[in-house]
């Protein structure tokens, strides 16, 4: 059972076999009541995302004023589908999802195929005149005070302008594009990201900085190139490693390494040095952006397989579809990242807001060793701009469960073993900033006494744990679904 | 120039980008802002698109474009 669904999910190229494979296991719905575009997709796609562990994607076919067309939502919004992508079958905890990424990680080689253009399933359809992206794309508001309609969960291909030939500098990410008219958009990135980096390269060099945006793509892409690697690595050859499984690569019209496999790939050329008005979004950490003026991209060609769906997220106030899509890579990388110097580190929860409050487990070794894994952990690559607030566990507490972290809190906690580290980088999109960009950061150290600490640790209860307490648990929660039956 | 409002910044001369259709007949139609950029589709709930319902902390002052930051500069 378990080697089968391991093997199901190596041989998923698409988004459409992964939408066969999440309909088999009763985790992909269609839904073909007749709904308005507003406000009918976001309340059921919110409905849908109330239920992180067991919520379907749901694939609308019947939307008033677009015959024909299709829109999926929440194909990452569970654990449940999350565990499917990763081979694990439904029921499998959070934390087993999180040893199975982290257990990936540096361990697998990348296999990439070259499919040709003309044998590329995206590239079945092809308009390269009388372009008008609302003809391909059933788009609607996400959040009822954004600025436009947005394409939230769009991977960007680029080259660097100053470097086209570098496969390794190629940067695949997930940026909010708001449409601006029918053939251009804006996109939205910050200078320290890598597509924040080439198109300011570009407009300092005057260089072109062409894109080709992939919209419905293999499940496995979403997932492992959302959140950013070093910038000399391909996130096509990660992903490819992370899933172990090979990934179809052909060119787009204009030259860009895409999915041979994706729904709809949007062509698009940078307009050097104009901005316009963008936003607001409703964004992860459950509050709208501001409105800013953004770079403007005009589009170019449009490719697209046979009747598209076109792919798209609920993202506002969690919880929702964004949390299970990045949370555990988000939490995998950190915690590798920390075992490099400390191998004493156990696990790391960053699964809320992107890591916005994270938990991290650590065997102490010695009094108030907790606190020096904290600030190792606010410069990785990720805590830089992201790990706020840092709650420090001992190994005997799994951060995946809130019920054990509230223990250790209320148990372990001194009010002297916190730490403000005032006016520290900040996301500029998080609501607390002193101002964006620049906030404070709390390190909540509740972890036990160690010696020399003279406070001496509890003597504490041993209730049963492990694989069999975990087994049972898994039994009852079956025969109690069994019962409802 | 068109007679449509935009319920965001209310400046007129709001485009028309694209009708969505079915048997012929048009079911609604997306507008575009010229001046704030703002688009919506004509059949949305009127809490978002009717400037005297819409909440006032999401308008923009046309008069005063330049208080919003450029984004990436060099
Ligand atoms: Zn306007």
């Amino acid at each position: 059972m378990m080697q089968d669904l391991a093997k199901q999910s190596r041989s998923i190229t698409s988004l459409r076999d992964f939408l066969e494979l999440l309909g088999d296991a009763g985790q992909a719905i269609t839904w073909s009541e007749r709904v308005m575009p507003e406000p009918d997709v976001r309340n059921i796609a919110v409905a849908a995302s109330r239920d992180a562990n067991g919520a379907p994607a749901i694939v609308f076919d019947n939307i008033a004023g677009y015959p024909g067309k299709r829109t999926a939502v929440g194909v990452h919004g569970s654990w449940d589908n999350i565990a499917l992508l990763l081979g694990r079958p439904k029921g499998t905890t959070i934390r087993e999802l999180f040893f199975e990424i982290a257990g990936r990680w540096g361990d697998a080689a990348a296999q990439i195929s070259t499919v040709p253009e003309a044998r590329a399933p995206v590239h079945e359809c092809r308009i390269e005149s009388g372009i008008n992206l609302y003809d391909v794309l059933p788009v609607y508001r996400i959040n009822e005070y954004d600025g436009g309609f947005y394409l939230g969960k769009a991977s960007v291909a680029s080259r660097d302008p100053e470097d086209l030939d570098n496969f390794g500098k190629q940067n695949v990410g997930i940026y909010r594009l708001q449409l601006q008219g029918p053939d251009s958009f804006t996109l939205m990135t910050i200078p320290s990201h890598d597509m924040g980096r080439q198109i300011m390269a570009a407009e300092r060099t005057g260089l072109p900085l062409k894109i080709a945006v992939m919209l419905g793509n293999h499940p496995g892409l979403a997932v492992f190139a959302a959140t950013p690697i070093g910038y000399e690595e391909s996130e096509y050859s990660y992903a490819s490693a992370m899933m172990g499984a090979p990934i179809r690569l052909t060119k787009s019209g204009n030259g860009i390494d895409i999915l041979a496999d994706s729904e709809i790939v949007i062509e698009a050329e940078m307009q050097l040095g104009e901005r316009v008005l963008e936003g607001p979004f409703g964004e992860f950490p459950g509050s709208y952006s501001g409105v800013r003026k953004a770079p403007i991209f005009k589009v170019t060609a449009i490719s697209h397989r046979k009747n598209p769906i076109f792919e798209n997220i609920y993202i506002g106030r969690g919880w929702t579809e964004h949390d299970t899509l990045i949370g555990l890579h988000t939490s995998a990388p950190i915690y590798a990242q920390l075992r490099q110097n400390f191998p004493e580190v156990t696990a790391v929860n960053a699964l809320y807001q992107h890591g916005l409050t994270g938990i991290i487990s650590v065997k102490n070794r010695m009094a108030g060793f907790a606190k020096t894994v904290a600030l190792r952990a606010l410069s990785t690559p990720h805590g830089v701009m992201y790990l706020k607030n840092l709650i420090m566990v001992d190994a005997d507490v799994d951060p995946f469960d809130l019920n054990q972290v509230m223990w250790a809190l209320s148990t372990r906690t001194r009010a002297d073993d916190i730490i403000v580290l005032p006016n520290m980088p900040a996301v500029p999109i998080d609501p607390s900033a002193v101002v964006p960009g620049k906030g404070h950061r709390l390190i909540i150290d509740a972890t036990s006494y160690l010696p020399p600490d003279p406070v001496g640790e509890a003597h504490l209860v041993t209730p049963p744990t492990g694989r069999d307490i975990d087994e049972l648990s898994k039994k009852i929660r079956a025969m109690q679904l069994g019962a409802l039956q | 120039m068109s007679k449509t409002v935009c319920p965001r910044c209310a400046t007129g001369g709001a485009l028309d980008d694209y009708q969505g259709k079915e048997g012929g007949k048009v079911v609604w139609t997306i507008h575009r802002c010229p001046t704030c950029c703002f688009s919506w589709r004509d059949s949305e709930p009127a809490s978002a698109i009717d400037i005297g319902i819409r909440s006032a902390d999401f308008a923009v002052d046309a008069a005063n474009l330049d208080r919003y930051v450029k984004i990436l500069q060099q």
